[in-house]
């Protein structure tokens, strides 16, 4: 959707062209005629071209994501206008026809993606997490600016690898996981320029693992304290040091992420045989859902969590146990 | 008087939040109480044995548990097991004077002589 039909009609027929007449492309230049699309079409990917710093875009996409929960939404804006909420991802609105081309890539690879098993699943929208993860299988070389009501950092890729992010006054590994613990937000994805210096050396699956495992951390701390949700504060990564180890397996037992647990193979099985049992207890104690299984030991306290799609064990030492009391 | 395994357990139902409890004493003798519906003493000794089951694959993780805690939606279940085999069920309400006091039950039940 754009308001400048001229431009419409171009991006239009550049995307009918690269995707060789396998996307079929709505164009509308009006917000009417958009939802008068979205209720008569299938549609999974909308763009919004903003030229006008004064749309409500907020508002606008909220409108398109009620009659499509699932709808992937893009703003491309050639203002420099700060955008806040509803969108999965913001591009540069491209001038070329290069630009309208690596714009393409873009949203195939959103169009395409689908997130693997063991990073934790956002519910509709695409999270920065995903979209690093595009950008380092696609190889791509890009600049991630995360905002929420304002700039709160940068990830720069490079050919496919992390190689610099910065948040507030904190660079490296740090920046990374605090912009990838941020809840909420809205991402720009920038052309590539080389940053001002190299923070970050490990490859990008690390990188994203040790993220994910620190949001599953935060989590398992918040349902344990019962304490209110953060609220979409940026994620501290000091207390991951009262954790001891962590392991992380599909619901079938496949092992996505092992941090220092070294019984592994027989910790999965025990997982999986409390979920069964849980599955079991369920009925007979009626007493709603399993949250988790803590196991208290001398030292230490264990903590099991069944979940649909993944089975979870945390170890937490003593100290901290003595603290959640 | 000092407190026995018999005397301290007959304490546990007047615990606000106290859904159920259930004692094994080491000789297999089962005590339990609870809302007769939904909690019969048949089914808090069937929980009783489902509980003493789980030590085997906990053993095989190298786990050797003081307690575990299953927390449910609605409801928190303790498992306490001694080294005598003495086992101890605990069901309170979440967020209720039960709940907060699960650690320091356990801990007395640890100790309490059974005689």
């Amino acid at each position: 959707m754009d308001d400048e039909s001229d431009y419409l009609a171009a991006a239009g027929n550049a995307f009918r062209a690269l995707s060789q007449e396998r996307w079929q492309v709505h164009l509308a230049d009006r917000t009417e005629q958009a939802l008068k699309i979205l209720q008569t079409e299938k549609v999974e990917l909308v763009v919004l071209v903003v030229n006008s710093p004064v749309l409500d875009i907020a508002l606008l996409l909220d409108s398109f994501g009620q009659q499509h929960p699932q709808l992937k939404k893009v703003v491309m804006t050639a203002t420099s206008t700060s955008l806040t909420g509803g969108a999965d991802l913001i591009l540069e609105k491209p001038v070329s026809a290069e630009g309208l081309k690596s714009v393409f890539g873009r949203l195939g690879e959103l169009l395409d993606w689908a997130l693997p098993e063991g990073f934790p699943s956002p519910s509709s929208s695409v999270s920065l997490a995903d979209l690093v993860q595009m950008e380092c299988l696609a190889r791509n070389s890009s600049i991630l600016e995360l905002f929420r009501e304002h700039s709160l950092g940068r990830i720069y890729i490079e050919a496919g690898q992390i190689i610099h992010a910065v948040c507030g006054e904190t660079a490296g590994e740090r920046a990374f996981q605090k912009l990838l613990g941020v809840a909420g937000g809205t991402f720009e994805l920038h052309d590539f320029e080389p940053p001002p210096e190299r923070t970050l050396n490990r490859p990008w699956d690390y990188l994203l693992g040790e993220a994910a495992r620190q949001r599953e951390l935060s989590d398992f701390r918040t349902r344990s304290s019962g304490a209110a949700p953060a609220g979409g504060e940026a994620v501290s990564s000091e207390p991951t040091a009262q954790a001891t180890e962590m392991l992380i397996c599909s619901a079938t037992g496949e092992v996505l992420y092992n941090w220092q647990c070294a019984a592994a193979t027989a910790r999965v099985t025990l997982m999986k045989n409390m979920a069964q049992r849980a599955e079991q207890l369920i009925p007979e104690l009626q007493l709603g859902k399993l949250d988790r299984l803590e196991i208290q030991l001398a030292d230490s306290r264990v903590v099991l969590q069944p979940r649909a799609d993944r089975l979870i064990s945390v170890r937490v030492a003593a100290h901290l146990v003595a603290h959640e009391g | 008087m000092k407190d026995n395994l018999k005397t301290w357990f007959a304490g546990l139902p007047a615990v606000p939040g106290m859904l159920a409890c259930g004692v094994r004493q080491p000789n297999g003798k089962c005590a339990g109480f609870g809302d007769a519906k939904i909690y019969p003493s048949e089914k808090i000794e069937k929980l009783l044995k489902q509980f003493a089951e789980l030590h085997a694959p906990l053993a095989a993780a190298e786990l050797s548990p003081r307690w575990t805690t299953w927390i449910f939606e609605y409801g928190q279940l303790r498992f306490v097991a001694r080294p005598d085999n003495c086992l101890l069920l605990l069901l309170v309400s979440p967020e209720t004077e039960a709940a907060q006091n699960l650690d320091p039950l356990s801990e007395k039940f640890l100790t309490v002589p059974v005689k």
